[in-house]
């Protein structure tokens, strides 16, 4: 039973902890359900605990101080649970180290997908994701602003992307200068893995290259790779 | 006419007062150029008839010793026992006055007659010296010729010099004028800016609250009414700011409270055996918490954190129609060029989203583009529906109106997202056209100015 994911989930509200619990043991988890701060410290220290699911709002300590706790303590990845769609908190939420956020009230499968996308990485030793913490990526005159969602170009003319466009960028511009097949867009950009006939990749490249290429059908920033994928030809610097 | 006057009334407070005070001076300055002017003309007068009267009086009295004087060769006074015909143009007002003196010292002429003529003697050393010195021209010199009748049939007759310098009263008073506009207009236009300084102030902040639900307090400056005036506004900034605030903190609240529910609901339709009654929970689920959104973020309309930013309106409502498309929802973006303008991005999204949303739900297909125009972008969605009555129109955009009478919607939806995009558009300046086209459906378009 030991590689079975030890989760730790922290929830003041026993009506979502409960059902959660339940749900994640029946995909596939361990998982040990707090409803407090204080007993999640305990418990960090007690057991040795894969991924953390944490609620921001809780009485007593709240959600973003023990974030913080763990990170200054251990590399354990934390989801974090929100109920506000407040940019601050989910701002904040990152800044702590979350490696990842879930508006409530959210689909438990999206969650277990997000939860299983950072079991992958962590399995693979990627590096943390420097993904969403609402950082600002410079390349080739575009910056990537993660908090908007956006792209803004040398005359400062924000550009909007679509979801899938954002995340492509963004998987792009936090590897520059490295081949990313399709099968690894897709994992990295919707946590699923592609069919042998799944073109949408190649969509979403051809859009973002209209965004972003000064001459699209010649493109000089996000280039094909032949027979591996696409890479993005520029140095990114994070703002 | 009346339009001209009124364009050169300054509008301002200090102006008008500025303006009001220099008529004002202009006025009494005129009433005492008047006033000045006849007290003048008085004294000349004075002047030039009492020497001619003295002569008279003087030699009146010595008349029974029964000599004249004369000097330089020109009798000054003579007598004479018939009416004299006096050369010249005739001075009542002359006359008046040496009667007046007359009067005084106590003879009662019985008949008085002046005239006024040239008197070119030969010029004195004086009065070429004079000229020498002012080479200005001066006027020819003038006599005042007097002739009283003492007894009846008995005339005495004088005359004296008149004064023929015209004072340069014109040029005195436009000076006196102008050193008075100086020391009575400058102080005034400096009071008149402290006053103006901090109700513009005030005027900013009020519109600046007005616009985005938070200013600055205004600094307390100026003179005591003013001061007031301040302190009462920056108290009422501050009450406003706490109940926006306690309102804000409110809504979090309420929906932090209606929220968690929801996710406990979320998560335990997963144990719903079913796959298409969960997938309909899950639905209605996601639509509640998409009404819960609508409703916090009408409330919090007019109060937004998200700045101003230059946004290409094409590249957004592509992004946004992709969303769409990506979900399998019948939207298509028509290809528009690119038009950039200072918007709030992602309150612009979500605009544009519930038009959308509206328009495949009622129209059964969104499509949508952006054209530039005069002044203006529009973002336009239209759909294939049946569109609204014309006379009904206006109703579409109040909050919690549904039109069941020519929409049906089997869905829920508490009619907010109109409502919504019309206070995201206000927010912009902006503003939502609704208009049924003639190819039939409906055309909503976000009107943003550039």
């Amino acid at each position: 039973m030991t590689d079975r994911p030890h989760l730790l989930l922290v929830d003041d509200e026993r009506s979502i902890r409960e059902p959660l619990a339940q749900y994640l043991q029946r995909n596939g988890f361990r998982v040990t359900a707090v409803e407090n701060a204080r007993e999640a410290r305990i418990r960090l220290t007690a057991n040795a605990i894969d991924l953390v699911v944490l609620d921001i709002m809780m009485p007593g300590e709240d959600g973003l101080s023990l974030c913080r706790h763990i990170r200054e303590t251990s590399d354990t990845p934390v989801i974090l649970l929100t109920a506000r769609s407040e940019e601050t908190d989910r701002i904040v939420g990152l800044e702590m180290g979350a490696d990842d956020y879930v508006l409530k009230p959210f689909s438990p499968r999206e969650l277990v997908a997000r939860i299983k996308v950072i079991f992958r990485r962590v399995a693979t030793g990627g590096q943390r994701v420097a993904a969403i913490d609402g950082a600002s990526y410079a390349f080739s005159g575009w910056v990537l602003k993660s908090q908007e969602r956006m792209l803004v170009d040398s005359e400062g003319v924000s550009v909007p992307l679509s979801t899938a466009e954002y995340n492509l960028m963004l998987a792009f511009v936090t590897r520059p200068n490295h081949v990313l097949s399709r099968d690894q867009l897709l994992d990295i950009t919707q946590g699923r893995e592609a069919n042998a006939f799944d073109r949408a990749i190649d969509n979403q490249i051809s859009r973002l290259r209209k965004k972003i290429e000064a001459d699209p059908k010649n493109p000089a920033l996000i280039k094909t790779v032949w027979g591996g994928g696409y890479t993005l030809a520029s140095d990114v610097r994070k703002l | 006419m009346s339009g001209v006057v009124r364009r050169l009334i300054p509008k301002s407070l200090a102006g008008q007062v500025v303006l009001v005070v220099a008529l004002a001076l202009f006025v009494a300055q005129a009433i005492n150029f008047a006033l000045l002017m006849r007290e003048r003309n008085r004294m000349l007068l004075t002047a030039a008839t009492a020497p001619a009267v003295a002569r008279i009086v003087d030699s009146l009295d010595r008349r029974d010793e029964g000599r004249t004087r004369q000097r330089g060769g020109i009798a000054r006074v003579r007598f004479q026992s018939s009416t004299p015909v006096l050369v010249g143009k005739a001075r009542p007002d002359a006359e008046r006055r040496a009667a007046d003196i007359l009067q005084d010292i106590g003879i009662t002429p019985l008949r008085i007659l002046a005239a006024e003529d040239a008197d070119n003697p030969v010029p004195g050393r004086w009065r070429r010296l004079r000229e020498r010195i002012d080479p200005e021209r001066r006027p020819p010199p003038r006599r005042l010729t007097l002739a009283v009748e003492y007894q009846p049939g008995q005339w005495v007759i004088a005359q004296s010099r008149m004064t023929t310098t015209i004072p340069r009263l014109n040029v005195w008073l436009v000076g006196q004028t102008l050193i008075l506009y100086v020391i009575v207009l400058l102080p005034l236009l400096l009071i008149g800016r402290r006053l103006a300084r901090p109700l513009k102030d005030l005027t900013v902040t009020a519109r600046q609250f007005a616009t985005t639900g938070t200013a600055d307090s205004v600094a307390e400056r100026g003179p005591g009414d003013v001061r007031d005036l301040t302190m009462a506004f920056n108290a009422m900034r501050a009450r406003l700011l706490a109940m926006l605030d306690e309102k804000d903190r409110m809504l979090g609240a309420i929906g932090h409270d209606l929220r968690t529910p929801l996710a406990s609901l979320r998560v335990r339709t997963e144990s719903v055996e079913d796959d298409a009654e969960r997938a309909r929970m899950a639905d209605t689920i996601e639509e509640m918490n998409r009404m819960l959104d609508d409703i916090l973020s009408l409330a919090r309309a007019g109060r937004s954190s998200e700045p101003v930013v230059k946004t290409d309106l094409a590249a957004l409502a592509d992004a946004v129609v992709e969303d769409f498309v990506e979900l399998g929802s019948p939207v298509a973006m028509i290809d528009s060029p690119r038009a950039v303008a200072a918007v709030r991005p992602q309150l612009l999204r979500r605009a544009l989203r519930n038009l959308i949303e509206n328009a495949v739900v009622y129209g059964h297909r969104a499509h949508v583009s952006v054209v530039p125009g005069d002044g203006v972008i529009r973002l336009c969605v239209c759909d294939e529906g049946p569109g609204i009555a014309e006379d009904r129109m206006d109703e579409m955009t109040q909050a919690f109106t549904r039109l069941e009478g020519s929409r049906n919607r089997e869905t829920g939806g508490a009619g907010l997202g109109l409502a919504l995009v019309r206070a995201i558009m206000a927010e912009h300046n902006g503003r939502l056209d609704l208009a049924n086209r003639p190819e039939g459906g409906l055309e909503a378009s976000l009107v943003l100015p550039v």
